[in-house]
Parts: structure tokens; C-alpha cells; sequence
């Protein structure tokens, strides 16, 4: 409603009012209806209807006057956004009219500029889908469209995009649009609307255009708002949306930005445009941190960097070689250096009486839980209370290998390869630590050396081959274990590699006559060296190797790393997966759908594909009766895609808690282990609540999902709640051996390297993925899908696959000479602000620390300082400071 | 020649020699003079694998300046021990029952958990499992029937088997004898056998054991069941009509605690017990009249049992209903006061004795507190007494010299059988029982759950959670 200032209005305009009215209008019949109206507005209505009726005056000089004048008073009033304006209000009835005479008037400026106008009331009075403002737009002047207000070109902009899908339909001419989404744009641009900017040029598919109008004041804004929108776009759409991003990126030469969408695309040709384009070394080396973090292989040439030594500088950045030490920089001023033991996680003294019996018989279950809880809260110290142990000179072979030797049989070669964790990516000196297990007679031990080797090269790449030189020769041996332990550890060592020599040892045994598990773990190994490569030959190895089982052994547990080893081949890679998934259906019946589920789940991962995760649902609606095997994977891979991002993954814990109560048991085990997967080293709360209820459930392998599930939710974390849940687990559950060594697998997962490190395979801001990662944890979650058959059984080592998303969660801020730098930095919780106008808070409830710092799972980091500037926009992982040179000293 | 540098662990040796005339076997000596590595344990990178110790260095490919890395140590091999330890899974099943610590659950054959739960109290009576092991299955007693025989041996061997392992036991023979010698336990309701009252078996089965494990030919002082679990109780009869008295001495396995209105704790109900109204023929009346009968413990028992008396049959709901009301019961309890006084003064005796046991204990830690070091050594003899006097060992020592013990009259808690749900014949019994090394096990059927000490008195009722239907004490002994 009006305003009724006739109470406070003051009498001037009232005056002035009146004044007017007798002159300028002379009729006055339709009083009554306007009696709500005040004295103000009602003058602007006579003086509006005055102007229509002069618009249609047949003098010219007259029609130009009431049009000036009606175009002024529509231009200075239609800047409010919650009302129609008046001018617009009043002219409604008189549309119609206008319409009728714009129809009738010969071809002149005076028509056109009755279009402008019409065009401006078709705001608020054409009908829906006519697009009548658009239409008289197009017949109009063609003048600046700014000026009739923002409201007015939104408008415009929202009848443009169902225009154009018409006339995209229709095969018409659609250049006269362009002209005015060029228009539109340029001046969405200028007024920080970028989001209706890029929206209406992906309606139009011309981004392109985008590139002429970002300036330096505006392409962070459109292409934060490109990289989130990606998210949401259908194929092929996000690749075109993410290459524009790209291309802005470079051309304002944010190299680091746009290193990351080259990442994020997996475009390695990209990736080596930001090197050759990029000539500052210093951003370089940080490119170079960006690749090692991601866990990609990657070599530097002379186009990339001219210099020798430089190159050998940068490549050694990529190689992760200086991960250790900075992990170790990062804990000593953390003051975690002192080794722990299984007992100080287990923390048995805080569960008086129940249990804590220390009994007197050694237990080989709860001695290889101890030796895994060891290795993964040691993980990359380099010292530890069991495995590295100074060996006095009285007792022969000290007590490490007392420890070694306090597990069975097959538990020694977990204990030996724990080893391998503890000096995790400390190549010299774990090599050398590890040695020693490669002359004894003991086979077990033996392959825990060998997988022990693969470990410790994880993530890390190194000239001289020596994962490579030292397992090469074991991967023939007689014995099943050593094979095994070789295989493995190559897997770990070179994934993501594509190494065509450890090709060559690894292929060969698919086609022989290996037992299964050998040929298992082969497939497993070549999958992850080959991680989304799609590289042919090795999935034809892989699909004969499935083919040449028989029926009986494809029933087996280990069978089913068969089809995983084949969907990390298309990890990620969508379409690319479909020719192999047409060969899948011709599996043996037994396999033939798993591995469907497999392979569908691995190719979609961490896409966030809603119609995937339907596809997926639906399978897991059927009720089975055969005792078939593919809900597992099915349940498994709707976290695999729905983690993508944070709506999505809201969406599939809503999905699992329905799955929880109306699905089988075999759909119920799989559940807490995708949780596990979609908040992994990320403790939710409500999903620690359900995981929690689940540990205590009547089936035994569900309770044990849910267990191992809570480790991997606050994996690293040293989560007091989660920490609090699996004491009490570990005295409910005393008796029962395997539960509890879950539990104790879990204690040790929650306390990852005492807190430092974190699983979750996303990062730089929950934007890449690191696909070794992803398939170390994924393969892991494949062989806890039958715990009893595989983790419980002798191949309790899968459990080392998840080193492979082992990561410092850490932000180290180094100087120019690659040295620890303490700058004090906000630490707080990301806030999005995609969309947002001006420079928004990025942060919020931050707390100031000085680096290195811990970051948590939604941390996000800023410096405290001007004093430098960080070459990565991300802080995370090791950043480069560079000297602000603008930075003067207060006082 | 070729000029190379080696990296070996954190070090690095650079301009290394190499002379490609000479096989790699020199090279590794070259390098053992470095390190001290021996050669057939270096392992040296190169293109393609390892370097071998006959390879052609043509093949091999070094070029001028290459780095090289080479592993190795000196460290001793890892030898395994020649003895390696031994793990619980290998164990055979009745050492595994020892390394858990407590004895083996009970399955539920059918609303058994009545029969459960009392066979797992009266299996912590140590004495009883002796005296049962000397039970011969084959020498049956004439005077005993075969079925009192049959139940006798059911127990001892299920006893025994219970011992034996870590895994729940399904007592079907003893179940069997059971209802054989006691037909009443093998009421069927809409065919499944029902509920029944735990004491109600616990008395039966005492009586039972009581005939059987008497010694042959002998008179009652040598009945083992009397000796462990029978009060003496002398009771006096008053009729406050006739003034006429008279007392009487009986023999009881339990003592009752009543519970009524004014009775919150342990203490009340038995003095409630103790004391009763009966309504008899009097003579010099020549009527029935109101007599007051107030009991007195004449004898104490090794083990006191005590029930309460929760259960009450109501009339209109034709059923054993169920006194909520939470009675307290102590960890400790001391009968002193329910005591004749003739048994109050034999027992002042001992019972000094424990005080000034305890009482040094506790002194002496003082004086720990006071002055350190020099009293190490008394301070251990005296702990070493003082344990050995008041805790659990005493048992082992009473049976076999029963004359050097003397009962105090102070009982410590070691069982406590409670039943949950709202009437006698439904609900579930569960036992809880105090393990030698001082832990409390939950035997909820074949579900062993360890529980907490101060969770045991919370067991005492007022709501829906098991509350204690019968509790057995173990007298605390003194050796003077």
C-alpha cells in the first residue's frame, strides 16, 4: 500500500499538488476509486495518464515530450526491489492502450522509443511466457539497459534464456539475442552480479563470452562461482564450465588456481601449460608441493623449466622426498615425538574392574591388533615402542624382534611390514631398517619386508627404482606369501605410477596358474598403478585373469578384489567405463553383477552423479534370495559418488539410514562402512550417534562395519568422543576376539599418527581428489565388506592399503629457500562464499596460531600477517611465503 | 673409469671409482670398505633391478656421475627365538578357561535362568566343589534314593565341566535330574516349561546335597551342607496371654529378611526376621493364642545365606507378586547383633583379634605416610599377614584345618542372585558372583559380563532392574 503521509507529509507537496492538478488534468472522473491514494501519488497517476494520452497525440514534438517524461519517471523510481514501482503501477491499465497505438504508429525513433517503454512495462504486466519485455526490447532502441535498473535486466535476462531454448528448437536465428546477452553481461559484470552473469551465458551456452568481460576487479568472484557451479552441471557441461575457469585463471595469471582445475580436471596438458606459462621458479616450487599433495606422477621437462638444477630441485618437490621431514618438523613443534604405545591408546586404566585383566597368556589376535594399533599411531615417526626399539647388545636381536616374534605365523608379516609404516616415507633410513628382515629364513617375515618396502615409498617416488629393484625379483618366488607381500607392496609403492616395468612383472601372473589370492592382490596392485588411466591392456589382463577362474573360486571372498582391480582402472572416469562394462556381462553369473556394481561405482566416484546414486538405490531396494553379493559394492559405491560434495553427501547419509532400516543384512554390513567412507577422518556427530548404535548391533559383521567405521570417521583425529565410544566398546565387547581386535584396529585408526594425519582423500578446500587415495581407502572398504573371510583371516594386511590416503593435515609455511617459516595464521571454520558481493569472510570463529598448525576437517586457514605473501591460494599442505614488498614495519 | 656417487641410507659417498674391467663384485668391496656393509648383503639400484655380482658393467649402463643407491646393513639378522610364546588360541579349552579368568556361562534351556543362576552362586562355594568331587558316582548310599543320587552327580559333573572351559555349558543332565528328583520343575505352560522361583530350587537342591554328601555312617555333625550353610537358631516363645515361655533350637539354611514398610535396609528385615507372631493352642489357656517367637543365631555358618522375602502370594492375581521396595545390603555384614549371647561371647574373642588386625593394617599405613623407607620390610610382612588373615585364602586354609579358624561374625558378600520383572514365576534371574581375584562376573545365563564392585549393592531395588532376591555371604575368619 501506499504510505499515508498525509498525517506527517508536511503541506508542501500537498501544495504543490494541487497546484499542479488543475493545470495539467483537466478530467477528473474516476476520483472515487483513487480516494485511497494520497495527494502525492495521485498527481503522479493524473500526470502518467497525461502522458499516455499525449504519446498518442499526433504531433511528434508532443509524443517525444510525454515520452521523455514518462521514460524519466519510470527511470527514477524503478530502483526498488521489494514493490513494483509506482510509474509502472499506474501505467498498467494503460498498457494495453499503449500497445494498441505502438501497433499503429509508423516506423520512426518515436516507435522505438515507445518499445523502450513497453518493453520496461512488460516487467510487471506481460503474461508468463509471452516475453513480451524481451520482445519489445528487440524492437526498441537498443539504448543503455542499465539504465532502467537492475530488476529490469534480470527480467530481461531470465526471458532471454527460454528465447533461446526456443529458438534453439526451432533452428531460428538467434544473433539478435546475443547482441543483448553481450549486453547484459557486460553490465552484470560491472555491478558484481557475476553469478547472473555466467548463469545466463551457460543458458545461452556462449561462455566464451565470459573471457571478454572479466577484469582484474571480478574473475576470483566469476570463477569461484564457475569451479561450484561445476558441481552441479551434467557432462559435458562442468569439463566446458571448469575450461573457462581455466582459461580466466591463466590469463590473470592466477597459475596456482588454475593448476588446481587442471588438476581437478585431470588434465595433464593443462598442467603442463600453467609450468610453461608460469616463469617465476618460486610459484613453480609451490605448483610442484600441488602435485606432490595430490599423488600424482609427473615429470618435469626442459620446456618446463630450462634449468638443470632447478628441475631437479622441482622434481624432487613432486617426488613427496622432503615429505618426511616436514611431517617430522610439523610434530616436533606439535611436541608429539615421544613414541606411544598400544597400552597409551587402549587406556585400559580408565575402564575400572571391567576386563582390564591383563591376562597372563599372550593373545596372537590382540598382539597383531597391537602391532597394527603401533604402526598406524607411529605411523611415519620413526620410532616406536615395539617394532624399533633399540636392540641391547646382551639380548641377540634386541626386542624388536621379540615383538616381531610375538605374532603368528602369518601376523608376523603385518608385524614386519608395520616397520614399514612407522618410517613411512622416510625411504633411507626405512630401507635400511627393514633390512634386516631380508636374510632370515622365515617366509612370513620375509613378505612383511618386502610389502614393508612398499610402504615406506608410498607417495613417494625416487630416481633410483628401489621399491622396483628390491621386490622386483620376489614377485616369481614359490611361496604364496612372499609373492603377495612383493605385490602389495609394488601396488603401494608405484600407484598411480602407470610404471610400464612393474607392468611387465605384475601382468604375467594374472595369466598363470597362480592361486587366487596371488592373483587377487595382482589385480588389485595393477589397479592401483594404473588408477583412472583406462588403460586397456592392463584391464584385458584383468577380465581374462576374471574369466579363467573357475566357478567355485569366483565364489570365494578374494575373487571380488578382481573387479575392484578393475574399476580402479576407470576410477573416476565415467563414460569411459562403458566398453569394459558391456564385457562385464559376460562374467560367470556368480560375478557377472558385482562386477557391474564394481565397476559402475568405481567410474562415478566422487562425481556426486544423482542419477548413479538412484541407479545405485534401486539395486539396493531388490530383496534378495540367492545369496548374491553385489549390494555390498552397491551400497559402498553410493558413498563412493555421493561424497563428491557436501549437499550430496548430506542426501546419501538420509539414503543409508533408510537402507539401515528396510534393507537385508548383506545391504545393512555394507552401511556403516559407506558412512564410514562419506565422513571419513570428518567425526559428525550424527553419524558418530548411528555408527555408535550399529557397533552394538545383534549381527556380529554389522557391528563390526560400524566399528572399524568409527575409526576411519575419526581417523587422525584423536576425536575424545570417538576415543570415549571404543573404550567402552573395547571392555563390551572383551570376549569376543573379533570384535575387539576391531576395536583396537579402530583405537589405532582414530589416533593416526597421534593426530597429525588425516584419510580424507579430498583436498586443497574439499575441491581434488586424490584418486591413490580414494582407491587405497575404497579397496580396503572392499575387503572389510567380508571381514570374517579377509581382515579376520590371514590377510589382515589389506589394512595397510589405507596408507595410501595417509596425508599430513597440516599447514606448513615455508620461506623462498624451501625452509620452515612460523607466521601466525587465523585458523577457523571455511565459510562458503560463493555468490557473495565484495570480500566476504572467508573464515569465522578463527583462532590465531603460528605455523605449523593442524587443520581440521572444514578448517580453513589465512594469514595473520601482511608481511608475506602465500604463493598458493589454499593453505594447506607446505606453501610457500614470499616477502610482501609493499610491507612496511608499524611504528 | 668411472667416477659415481653413492647414497647409502643418510649419507652419501661421492666419487666412488668404479673400474668397469673388474666385475661388480670389487665395486661391493669398494663399498664394504665405506660402510661395512658385507658385500652379499648390499644391494645396490640400477637400472633394471639390482646389481648382480657377475654382471657386465657394459649392460648394466652407469654413466659418469650417476647416483647410486645402495641398501643394506650390518645389523644382525633377525633370528627367530627357539622358543616362541604360546598364544591363548592354541591353548586347549580348559587353559583358556583359566586365562579368562572366570568360570563358563550356562545356556538357557527354556526359562531355565531360575536353575542358571543358582547353580552358578552355589559354584563359587569352593567347599561345596570339593566336597562334591569326593562324592563316588558309583557308591550309591542305601539309604539315599536314586534320584537324590542322580541330581547329586548331575551337579558334581556339571561343577566340574564348568570349570573345564571358557564356553557356556547346556546343563542337560543336570536339568533332567533336577526334574526327576523335583517333578514340580517341569510344569509346562502352553508347552514350554515355565518360570519358577529360584529359591525355591536353591532350597531343594541344598536338601538334596545335604542327604547325599553326608558322610557314610555317620551322625549330622558331619553333614558338609550343615556345616557351610546351616544356622543355628534358638528361638524363645512367649505368649504374652499365659505368660508361659518356652524355646527351641532349629536348624536353617537361610535367614529371611522381611520387608515391610519400616524396612530399609539389610539390617531392619533381618531383625524383622528374626522375630515373628504365630498363633498356636495354648495349654494352660486351652485355646489357641498369640505367641511372640523371637529367634537368636546360635551357630553361624561358613556361608550365610539370606533371602528376601520379595515375593508374597496375592490372592486376586492368584501369583507370586513382588515387593519392589529397594532394601540396601551391605558389601560387609556383620550378624553380631542377631546373636545369642552365648555366641556373642565366643565370638568376642576373634572378633577382637580382627579389629587389631585391622587396626594395624591401617595404623601402619599411617605410619608408612609418617616415615618411609626403614619400615619396608615389616610393612611387608604385616601386608603379607594381613591379607593372608582376612581374604580369600582363609577359605582354602578352613577346610583343611577348620579347628584353627574361628568365625568372627562378620561376612563379606560374595554372590547375589536377583531377579528381574514383576512376579516370582516371571521375569529373568541373573547371579553375580565375586571371582577369587576380587572382580564380580554377571552370569546372565551363557552371557558372563563383568561388572564393577560398586555396581553390585546397587542391585538393592526400587524400580525395574534386577534387584537381590538372595544374597550369600562369606564369613571372614580369623586364625588365632
Amino acid at each position: 500500500m501506499a504510505p499515508a503521509p498525509n498525517s506527517s507529509g508536511g503541506n508542501a507537496p500537498r501544495e504543490e499538488a494541487s497546484l499542479k492538478v488543475p493545470v495539467k488534468d483537466p478530467k477528473k472522473k474516476d476520483e472515487k476509486k483513487d480516494e485511497d491514494l494520497s495527494e502525492e501519488d495521485l498527481a503522479l497517476k493524473q500526470q502518467l495518464e497525461l502522458y499516455v494520452e499525449r504519446v498518442q497525440d499526433p504531433d511528434p514534438g508532443l509524443q517525444k515530450a510525454a515520452l521523455e517524461s514518462m521514460r524519466h519517471e519510470i527511470r527514477t523510481s524503478t530502483s526498488s526491489m521489494t514493490s513494483v514501482p509506482k510509474p509502472l503501477k499506474f501505467l498498467r491499465p494503460h498498457y494495453g492502450t499503449l500497445k494498441a497505438y505502438y501497433e499503429t504508429m509508423a516506423e520512426s525513433d518515436l516507435k522505438r522509443y515507445l518499445a523502450d517503454i513497453l518493453s520496461v512495462l512488460a516487467l510487471t504486466m506481460s503474461a508468463e511466457g509471452e516475453r513480451e519485455s524481451l520482445k519489445y526490447r528487440l524492437l526498441g532502441s537498443e539504448g543503455d539497459i542499465g539504465s532502467w535498473g537492475h530488476e529490469y535486466v534480470r527480467n530481461l535476462a531470465g526471458e532471454i534464456a527460454q528465447e533461446y531454448s526456443k529458438r534453439q528448437s526451432e533452428e531460428a536465428p538467434i544473433d539478435d539475442l546475443m547482441e543483448l546477452v553481450q549486453q547484459i553481461v557486460a553490465f552484470h559484470m560491472k555491478h558484481n552480479a557475476e553469478p547472473e552473469a555466467v548463469d545466463l551465458l551457460m543458458e545461452v551456452e556462449d561462455l566464451d563470452m565470459l573471457m571478454e568481460h572479466v577484469d582484474s576487479t571480478n574473475f576470483k568472484r566469476t570463477c569461484l562461482y564457475l569451479t561450484s557451479a561445476a558441481r552441479y552441471l551434467p557432462g559435458p557441461d562442468d569439463v566446458s564450465v571448469l575450461d573457462i575457469a581455466y582459461m580466466i585463471y591463466r590469463k590473470f595469471e592466477e597459475y596456482a588456481n588454475a593448476l588446481q582445475i587442471a588438476l581437478f580436471l585431470d588434465n595433464m596438458q593443462y598442467v603442463k601449460q600453467v609450468f610453461t606459462s608460469c616463469d617465476d621458479l618460486l610459484r613453480k616450487k609451490q605448483f610442484c608441493y600441488i602435485l606432490a599433495r595430490h599423488g600424482i606422477t609427473f615429470e618435469l621437462n626442459e620446456g618446463m623449466v630450462s634449468d638443470d638444477g632447478d628441475r631437479e630441485a622441482l622434481q624432487e618437490i613432486i617426488n613427496n622426498s622432503k615429505l618426511s621431514e616436514g611431517y617430522l618438523t610439523l610434530a616436533r613443534d606439535i611436541e608429539v615425538m615421544e613414541p606411544k604405545s598400544p597400552e597409551d591408546i587402549y587406556k585400559a586404566h580408565l575402564l575400572d574392574g571391567r576386563a582390564s585383566a591383563s591376562a597372563s597368556v599372550d593373545s596372537a589376535r590382540q598382539n597383531l591388533a597391537a602391532t597394527f594399533v603401533n604402526a598406524f599411531v607411529n605411523a611415519g615417526f620413526g620410532q616406536d615402542k615395539l617394532m624399533t626399539v633399540q636392540s641391547d647388545s646382551s639380548s641377540s636381536g634386541g626386542s624388536s624382534a621379540n615383538w616381531l616374534f610375538k605374532n603368528k605365523e602369518h601376523g608376523k608379516a603385518s608385524a614386519a611390514a608395520s616397520l614399514g609404516m612407522i618410517l613411512l616415507w622416510d625411504v633411507d633410513s626405512g630401507l635400511a631398517q627393514l633390512d634386516k628382515y631380508f636374510h632370515g629364513t622365515d617366509m612370513q617375515v620375509l613378505a612383511g619386508a618386502l610389502l614393508g618396502v612398499g610402504i615406506v615409498n608410498c607417495n613417494i617416488k625416487n630416481e633410483c627404482d628401489p621399491a622396483l629393484a628390491l621386490l622386483g625379483d620376489y614377485v616369481d618366488r614359490e611361496d604364496a606369501s612372499v609373492r603377495i607381500g612383493a605385490i602389495m607392496g609394488l601396488g603401494l609403492a608405484y600407484a598411480g605410477a602407470q610404471n610400464n616395468e612393474v607392468r611387465a612383472k605384475l601382468s604375467p601372473i594374472l595369466d598363470g596358474k597362480a592361486s587366487l589370492d596371488v592373483v587377487a592382490f595382482t589385480a588389485i596392485s595393477l589397479g592401483l598403478i594404473y588408477v583412472g588411466s583406462c588403460n586397456e591392456e592392463v584391464a584385458n589382463s584383468i577380465i581374462f585373469a576374471l574369466m579363467d577362474r573357475s566357478e567355485s573360486e569366483l565364489g570365494e571372498p578374494l575373487a571380488r578384489l578382481l573387479p575392484l582391480g578393475l574399476g580402479l582402472l576407470y576410477l573416476g572416469k565415467q563414460d569411459a567405463v562403458e566398453a569394459t562394462a558391456e564385457v562385464s556381462k559376460t562374467f560367470n553369473e556368480k560375478i557377472r553383477k558385482h562386477c557391474d556394481m564394481t565397476l559402475l561405482s568405481c567410474a562415478y566416484a566422487g562425481t556426486g552423479n544423482v542419477l548413479k546414486v538412484q541407479n545405485l538405490l534401486g539395486h539396493c531396494a531388490q530383496h534378495l534370495d540367492k545369496g548374491e553379493t553385489h549390494q555390498g559394492p552397491a551400497v559402498l559405491g553410493i558413498a563412493m559418488v555421493a561424497m563428491a560434495e557436501e549437499l550430496g553427501l548430506e542426501m546419501a547419509i538420509r539414503s543409508l539410514e533408510h537402507l539401515l532400516q528396510y534393507g537385508e543384512q548383506n545391504i545393512r554390513r555394507a552401511v556403516p562402512l559407506a558412512l564410514g567412507l562419506l565422513c571419513i577422518s570428518n567425526p559428525k556427530v550424527n553419524v558418530m550417534d548411528t555408527l555408535s548404535r550399529l557397533s552394538h548391533d545383534t549381527d556380529s559383521e554389522v557391528a563390526m562395519a560400524a566399528v572399524i567405521s568409527l575409526g576411519l570417521i575419526g581417523g587422525g583425529t584423536n576425536n575424545a568422543r570417538i576415543a570415549g565410544m571404543l573404550r567402552n566398546l573395547s571392555s563390551y565387547y572383551y570376549k569376543d576376539a573379533s570384535l575387539l581386535f576391531c576395536v583396537r584396529i579402530a583405537q589405532g585408526l582414530v589416533h593416526l599418527g597421534k593426530g597429525l594425519l588425516t584419510l580424507n582423500p579430498y583436498h586443497s578446500e574439499r575441491f581434488l581428489l586424490s584418486p591413490t587415495a580414494l582407491a587405497g581407502i575404497v579397496t580396503m572398504l572392499y575387503a572389510c565388506l567380508d571381514m570374517k573371510a579377509i581382515i579376520l583371516q590371514k590377510y589382515h594386511y589389506v589394512l595397510y592399503f589405507l596408507v595410501l590416503a595417509m596425508q599430513p593435515r597440516m599447514l606448513m609455511t615455508v620461506d623462498e629457500n624451501l625452509r620452515p617459516l612460523s607466521v601466525p595464521v587465523r585458523v577457523g571454520q571455511a565459510v562458503d562464499v560463493v555468490g557473495q558481493a565484495g570480500r566476504p569472510k572467508t573464515i569465522t570463529g578463527f583462532q590465531t596460531h603460528s605455523t605449523p598448525v593442524l587443520l581440521a576437517a572444514g578448517d580453513r586457514a589465512e594469514l595473520a600477517t601482511e608481511k608475506y605473501i602465500p604463493l598458493s591460494p589454499i593453505l594447506e599442505g607446505f606453501v610457500i611465503l614470499k616477502e610482501n614488498p609493499e610491507y612496511t614495519e608499524d611504528r | 673409469m668411472l667416477k659415481v656417487s653413492v647414497k647409502w641410507q643418510k649419507e652419501v659417498f661421492p666419487d666412488v671409482e668404479i673400474d668397469t674391467s673388474l666385475p661388480p663384485y670389487v665395486f661391493k668391496c669398494q663399498l664394504f670398505d665405506l660402510t661395512g656393509v658385507p658385500p652379499e648383503r648390499q644391494k645396490i639400484m640400477v637400472k633394471g633391478g639390482l646389481l648382480k655380482d657377475d654382471a657386465d658393467w657394459k649392460t648394466v649402463g652407469i654413466k659418469q656421475g650417476q647416483k647410486l643407491m645402495m641398501m643394506g646393513t650390518a645389523d644382525e639378522i633377525v633370528k627367530a627365538p627357539e622358543k616362541g610364546p604360546v598364544f591363548v588360541e592354541d591353548l586347549p579349552e580348559e587353559e583358556q578357561a583359566v586365562a579368562v579368568g572366570h568360570s563358563a556361562g550356562l545356556f538357557n534351556l527354556g526359562n531355565t535362568c531360575y536353575m542358571n543362576s543358582t547353580v552358578q552362586c552355589l559354584h563359587s562355594v569352593p567347599e561345596l566343589k570339593s566336597a562334591l568331587l569326593q562324592y563316588r558316582p558309583s557308591g550309591r548310599r542305601n539309604d539315599l534314593d536314586q534320584t537324590s543320587h542322580m541330581l547329586t552327580v548331575a551337579t558334581r559333573d556339571l561343577f566340574s565341566e564348568l570349570d573345564k572351559t571358557a564356553k557356556p555349558v547346556a546343563p542337560m543332565q543336570f536339568w533332567m535330574s533336577l526334574r526327576k528328583k523335583y517333578p514340580q520343575f517341569g510344569q509346562l505352560h502352553n508347552g514350554v516349561f515355565m518360570q519358577q522361583d529360584a529359591e525355591e530350587c536353591w532350597t531343594q537342591l541344598l536338601y538334596t546335597l545335604s542327604l547325599s554328601l553326608r558322610s557314610p555312617g555317620a551322625n549330622d555333625n558331619l553333614d558338609t551342607i550343615k556345616a557351610l550353610f546351616g544356622i543355628e537358631l534358638v528361638s524363645r516363645m512367649h505368649c504374652q496371654e499365659s505368660g508361659e515361655e518356652s524355646s527351641e533350637a532349629e536348624s536353617v539354611y537361610s535367614l529371611k529378611c522381611h520387608i515391610s514398610q519400616e524396612v530399609n535396609h539389610l539390617h531392619e528385615g533381618l531383625k524383622h526376621g528374626l522375630k515373628s507372631e504365630l498363633e498356636k493352642a495354648s495349654p494352660p489357656l486351652g485355646r489357641s493364642a498369640i505367641y511372640i517367637k523371637e529367634s537368636r543365631i546360635n551357630g553361624l555358618p561358613r556361608y550365610l545365606t539370606i533371602q528376601f522375602v520379595r515375593f508374597f502370594w496375592k490372592r486376586e492375581s492368584n501369583q507370586k507378586a513382588k515387593i519392589l521396595r529397594k532394601v540396601d545390603y551391605p558389601l560387609e555384614l556383620d550378624v553380631y547383633d542377631f546373636c545369642s549371647s552365648d555366641l556373642q561371647k565366643k565370638l568376642e574373642a576373634p572378633r577382637q583379634f580382627l579389629r587389631d588386625e585391622e587396626g594395624k593394617k591401617l595404623g601402619l599405613k599411617v605410619a608408612e605416610k609418617n616415615a618411609a623407607a626403614p619400615k619396608d620390610d615389616d610393612e611387608k610382612m604385616a601386608d603379607a599377614e594381613g591379607s593372608s588373615n582376612t581374604n580369600g585364602e582363609s577359605s582354602v586354609a578352613s577346610s583343611q584345618d577348620a579347628e584353627d579358624t574361628q568365625l568372627t561374625g562378620v561376612y563379606d558378600l560374595v554372590a547375589v542372585l536377583t531377579h528381574k520383572g514383576r512376579s516370582a514365576d516371571s521375569g529373568h534371574y541373573v547371579a553375580w558372583v565375586k571371582q577369587e581375584d576380587g572382580k564380580w562376573i554377571e552370569y546372565d545365563d551363557d552371557n558372563p559380563i563383568p561388572q564393577r564392585e560398586e555396581d553390585i549393592v546397587k542391585l538393592s531395588g526400587g524400580g525395574d532392574w534386577h534387584m537381590a532376591y538372595i544374597c550369600m555371604y562369606k564369613a571372614r575368619v580369623v586364625r588365632m
